[in-house]
């Protein structure tokens, strides 16, 4: 057999021109098709109209309000699921203790479970006729068709998403590092600030972006305990729902733009912050063989 | 200081590691535990760290009782067979760690520090690569890093896991002669793991054979390898040959072993204590026929069928000799076994 360089594969590896041509470009057309035709059509229908009736869809007050109601939520629900991502990815991966595996299958649920069922869930919790309505009423708190049951309906669907991060990158750097600085002398609380956290910083900051992205973006459960008032209760995916449901298809998409652009950034840090992450695992790889 | 291990045991579900395992360490020696992958010599050297808790026993240093104090006031350096650097900290952070991590009121200053490490990379050698990251040395620095930052805290005792382990042959040649030279100049009470018999043989003061969560023996390099007490010491710390004979059938003066052998029983004997010549000299030379020779290297290998029972038996010979002699293959000869070793059968390995 003739040698061959290494960029051109021999024959036996690869399809004929005309194939590969077709099948490269079936994908890249289903791409555009499902992918970058949709993305392009909102910014179209947004400016349709104009860049003034744009704005003007964005600055109404109703949407001012769910710009904010949207960044409240993410603020408050981000950095929670952050302490507790992390601390959850610290016990599972750097202790042995019973019901680790328990703890893991409960970090999933919120993925496993439909976000509408998780939201209906809440209302019958916390909801009026819900079993600690009574109480909460007695009180005088109202969460289910207020802020806080957006928050917490927020929390509950982005709640794995830092922890399931940070699982498998702290379970590939194991735990020699933790174990040469407890010999070393340092408190619980100086490993975890001095080795643990800096050795997982990007893969945190990973998380806290598609946490964020999924707070900004989320739906299902926020729609059941939100109850749509206008200008009070109201997300930004929720009012996109409503203006489109009134026929106000300018300034849905208007402000459907914002969310776009909300995913295009995270994509855009997301790959960023991929390659870093990558070379966190990358730093571990030990050498083969030897006990 | 010296390290005092009283009937430790350690069991992982169902897997022994450790059965009652008795050891001292005397002050300021090298000791290597010695031993195949899960003889339990590792697991041992964590005990003592402080690392894993025994099931059962206890651990002294110095006569003081430290199985429940805490792995941080051990005081004990550990050096990690993967290095464990800090890797998102430079090589002088590193070393600088176990000193920065004090309580304020025992932490000396910056410029102490400062002056510490230095001199730790004066004595690794590796003055000039205070700032790259552990990313960027080679294992060797890595490893010469991993210690300096385990003698950083000046710890009364040194533990090595597998310290050369993960390395190439000729670096770690280098190493472990630098850690003999090292522990003659600090002289610290330093524990090391290793399955390298020759490693164990070279660097330590005093060697441990581990096997089956026990110790099988203990004593110098030389008592180990010359003194095997079992057959598993025997063949673990270096090649073997395998005489079968009858009782009162081997040479008497070759003899260092148990007296009472009855029926058949088998001799022990390294390829180096085999006498090749000629003629048979005495009644102690058994016949042989000459069946492979490999001449390089620094001892030529002879490998020899006997003639009476046709067992195969490997010889080193000196290099002199080997030329002196000018074995051919298919050659007849007479080989005696010297310093052969007798164990009871049942007692094989």
């Amino acid at each position: 057999m003739t040698t061959q360089t290494l960029s051109q594969p021999s024959g036996a590896l690869t399809e004929p021109r005309a194939v590969r041509w077709l099948l490269t470009g079936l994908a890249l057309a289903f791409l555009a098709l499902f992918l970058l035709v949709p993305l392009v059509a909102v910014f179209v229908q947004a400016l349709e109209k104009g860049v003034e009736t744009y704005w003007a869809a964005i600055i109404e007050p109703d949407a001012v309000a769910a710009i904010r109601l949207t960044l409240i939520a993410a603020a408050i629900s981000v950095p929670l699921n952050l302490v507790f991502g992390i601390a959850a990815a610290w016990a599972i991966t750097k202790f042995k203790f019973r019901g680790k595996a328990f703890l893991i299958t409960l970090l999933d649920l919120p993925f496993s479970v439909s976000p509408v069922i998780s939201g209906f869930i809440y209302v019958l919790v916390f909801g009026l006729q819900g079993w600690l309505g009574p109480w909460l009423k007695a009180h005088d708190l109202q969460l289910i068709f207020a802020v806080p049951g957006i928050v917490l309906a927020t929390i509950f669907v982005t709640f794995p998403l830092v922890a399931r991060e940070l699982i498998p990158l702290m379970q590939a750097q194991g735990t020699e590092e933790e174990e040469a600085a407890l010999v070393l002398g340092a408190s619980g609380w100086q490993i975890f600030s001095r080795v643990t956290l800096p050795n997982v910083i990007w893969g945190v900051l990973y998380g806290v972006i598609l946490c964020n992205a999924r707070a900004m973006g989320e739906f299902g459960a926020v729609s059941v305990v939100s109850g749509h008032i206008r200008g009070l209760t109201n997300t930004l995916p929720l009012h996109v729902e409503i203006l489109y449901n009134e026929y106000n298809f300018v300034a849905a998409f208007a402000v459907a733009t914002l969310l776009a652009l909300l995913a295009i950034l995270t994509l855009a840090a997301k790959a960023l912050l991929e390659k870093k992450v990558r070379q966190e695992v990358k730093a571990t790889v030990k050498p083969l063989g030897m006990e | 200081m010296g390290i005092q291990v009283q009937k430790i045991s350690k069991k992982f579900g169902t897997y022994t590691a450790l059965d009652h395992v008795d050891l001292q360490v005397p002050s300021g020696e090298l000791v290597a535990l010695l031993g195949p992958s899960g003889s339990g010599k590792t697991t041992l050297l964590r005990i003592i760290a402080g690392l894993e808790t025994p099931d059962a026993g206890s651990i002294h240093f110095d006569g003081e009782e430290t199985t429940q104090r805490k792995v941080r006031e051990r005081q004990v350096g550990f050096v990690f067979q993967h290095y464990a650097l800090f890797r998102h900290m430079t090589v002088f952070d590193n070393i600088a760690f176990g000193l920065t991590v004090k309580p304020k009121t025992e932490r000396p200053d910056k410029a102490r520090i400062r002056r510490r490490v230095n001199e730790l990379l004066q004595l690794i050698q590796l003055d000039n690569m205070a700032n790259r990251y552990p990313a960027q040395l080679s294992g060797g620095q890595r490893q010469r890093v991993a210690l300096a930052r385990a003698l950083a805290t000046e710890p009364k005792v040194l533990l090595l896991d597998e310290p050369f382990g993960a390395l190439d042959a000729k670096v770690r040649q280098e190493l472990r002669r630098w850690l003999r030279n090292l522990h003659d100049e600090i002289h610290v009470t330093s524990v090391f793991v290793t399955h390298d018999q020759e490693e164990a043989l070279e660097v330590a003061d005093r060697v441990v054979v581990m096997n089956q969560a026990k110790i099988e023996q203990v004593g110098t390099p030389e008592q180990v390898y010359d003194h095997p007490a079992s057959p598993f010491v025997f063949s673990f710390l270096g090649h073997v040959n395998l005489f079968h004979c009858r009782s009162g059938d081997h040479p008497a003066g070759a003899i260092a072993s148990p007296t009472r052998v009855e029926g058949r029983s088998i001799g022990y004997v390294r390829p180096g204590d085999i006498r090749i010549s000629r003629s048979a000299a005495t009644s102690e030379d058994y016949p042989a026929e000459i069946v492979f020779i490999q001449g390089a290297g620094a001892l030529p290998r002879v490998e020899l069928r006997r003639l009476d029972n046709g067992e195969t038996v490997h010889a080193d010979l000196p290099r002199e000799k080997y030329r002196q002699l000018g074995l051919q293959i298919g050659e007849k000869v007479f080989i005696r076994p010297t310093n052969m070793r007798i164990f009871v059968p049942d007692y094989q390995i």
